[in-house]
């Protein structure tokens, strides 16, 4: 294990939501297995006691390992200098390489499913008389196992990490011919696939956020529900192709230009060397923008139904407004930089 | 569109301004035979016997300043153009090619860490490889 203050508060932390999830799942089963949709009156407060508690065990819990996602990559930054061989996290990553791939799957994941219940839980309790709480306590124990994966992925990553492998500089994956980042889109794009790429990231980027805006604006009530449909669907799919559209231009278009660095395609190195200071801002923007067209998914999903649906309405127009907001912040962030640097 | 809205994007605005001015103006320092901005992929360090470092925004520069200074001069730190690693002088691979670094005093020389690099540039660009120019030898 390496110690410095960056892994103790990481230990720290996932301990702490390891307790608290662990006791956070058996408090849900058990308010699950008692639940009932009407309760006699003289048990009412105990009732709403102990579904508060539960539910603000889910609260500070859930908030305290979202921060986790950024401060496990300040974490592996901190490693760098410690890892014989490493010029930036790429160099970290080859030390429990399974590991380190599952907790960057399971963080974003995490983080996704986390944002998505506290809204749910948002829209339940605005309403008097709690119509989503078994939905919400059903959605709590999905989270629940994902926190409790995603902890203890942590506390083994954090206890077996020994720098004691010489790794290889990321030019050596990153910067190869045959690169992955390379072959996927040369096989669907062509030679060109760097050209069509850029295009095709100002295109869908420009498309989606053209389509949070319509839905938001003041004609959306004028169109009839087929087109509303048709535009959120719309919203959702371009929502994921934009995903592997971004990753892929930011490694083989955005980062070498902003690095200023040609032939270098690192994603770690431009998040982490310092070399582009904004960078982390540019994709943490993406990616709250993209997962914020999920969260409305999932509220319209769980939650636009009877008595929570006015508040849930209000709840989407926020969602995806802050959706549009990152989507077009991001975009503007990459566009100025492409063109004054 | 809400006034927040327009503060929020006023806010990212300035904050890529920053980042740039930062990468541009305060990370990036300026040659010391031109003046020029160093763009970190071109940078020539020359390191003084009093060790004070020079730096340089192209390898023209950095052997016009050499040639009339050689005598204060302990090494060359120059980088790799591939990976941006900075190196001795003595143990990089020099390429003059049709391809021109910058335009400002059409610098053709361009350097490698590895070998490989220097060939497929040099095939790719029309190319030869150069001796060091920074060589301390003679």
């Amino acid at each position: 294990m390496i110690v410095n203050i960056y892994t103790l508060i990481m230990l720290f932390v996932a301990i702490f939501s390891l307790s608290l999830g662990g006791l956070l799942f058996l408090l849900t089963i058990k308010t699950l297995i008692s639940f009932q949709t009407t309760v006699p009156l003289e048990d009412k407060s105990k009732f709403e006691r102990k579904g508060y508690l539960v539910f603000l065990l889910a609260c500070v819990t859930l908030s305290v390992r979202m921060v986790v996602w950024p401060w496990f990559y300040f974490m592996l930054q901190s490693f760098v200098s410690e890892v014989p061989g490493a010029m930036c996290m790429f160099g970290v990553t080859q030390i429990l390489p399974s590991t380190i791939t599952f907790l960057q799957v399971i963080k974003p994941i995490a983080f996704f499913i986390m944002g998505g219940w506290l809204l749910c839980y948002y829209v339940d309790k605005s309403t008097p008389t709690a119509p989503l709480a078994r939905k919400n306590l059903l959605f709590l124990l999905i989270v629940c196992g994902v926190l409790l994966t995603d902890g203890i992925a942590d506390v083994y990553y954090v206890i077996r990490m020994k720098p004691l492998m010489s790794v290889s500089c990321c030019a050596t994956f990153f910067d190869v011919p045959l690169r992955p980042s390379a072959m996927i889109p040369q096989a669907i794009f062509g030679r060109n696939f760097q050209k069509i790429l850029f295009i095709l990231y100002y295109l869908t980027n420009i498309i989606l956020i053209v389509l949070l805006f319509t839905s938001i604006s003041r004609k959306w009530t004028l169109l009839t529900p087929k087109y509303r449909m048709i535009i959120l669907y719309s919203q959702g799919i371009l929502g994921i192709i934009n995903i592997p559209v971004v990753i892929y231009t930011v490694i083989e278009n955005i980062a070498p230009k902003l690095m200023q660095l040609p032939y270098h395609h690192c994603i770690y190195c431009l998040m982490g060397n310092g070399m582009v200071p904004d960078a982390p801002i540019m994709l943490g923007l993406f990616v709250i923008g993209t997962f914020a067209i999920g969260w409305m998914a999932i509220l319209r999903l769980l939650c636009n139904n009877g008595e929570a649906r006015l508040i849930t309405e209000r709840l989407l127009v926020k969602v995806n407004n802050l959706s549009a907001f990152c989507l077009l912040a991001s975009l503007l962030m990459v566009t100025i930089h492409l063109i004054l640097i | 569109m809400t006034k927040k809205f327009w503060i929020g994007l006023a806010i990212i605005f300035a904050i890529a301004l920053i980042g740039v001015s930062y990468q541009k103006f305060l990370k990036n320092p300026r040659c010391a035979y031109e003046g020029s901005a160093i763009t970190p992929i071109y940078e020539v360090d020359i390191v003084l016997m009093d060790k004070s470092v020079k730096k340089f925004c192209s390898i023209f520069c950095a052997s016009q300043w050499f040639r009339n200074n050689v005598k204060l001069v302990n090494h060359v730190i120059v980088t790799d153009e591939i990976r941006g690693n900075k190196i001795d002088s003595y143990m990089a691979y020099f390429v003059e090619s049709e391809l021109i670094t910058n335009e400002t005093n059409d610098n053709r020389i361009h350097v490698f860490q590895q070998r490989q690099d220097a060939i497929t540039h040099a095939e790719k660009f029309h190319g030869t490889m150069t001796d060091d120019p920074f060589s301390l030898d003679e």
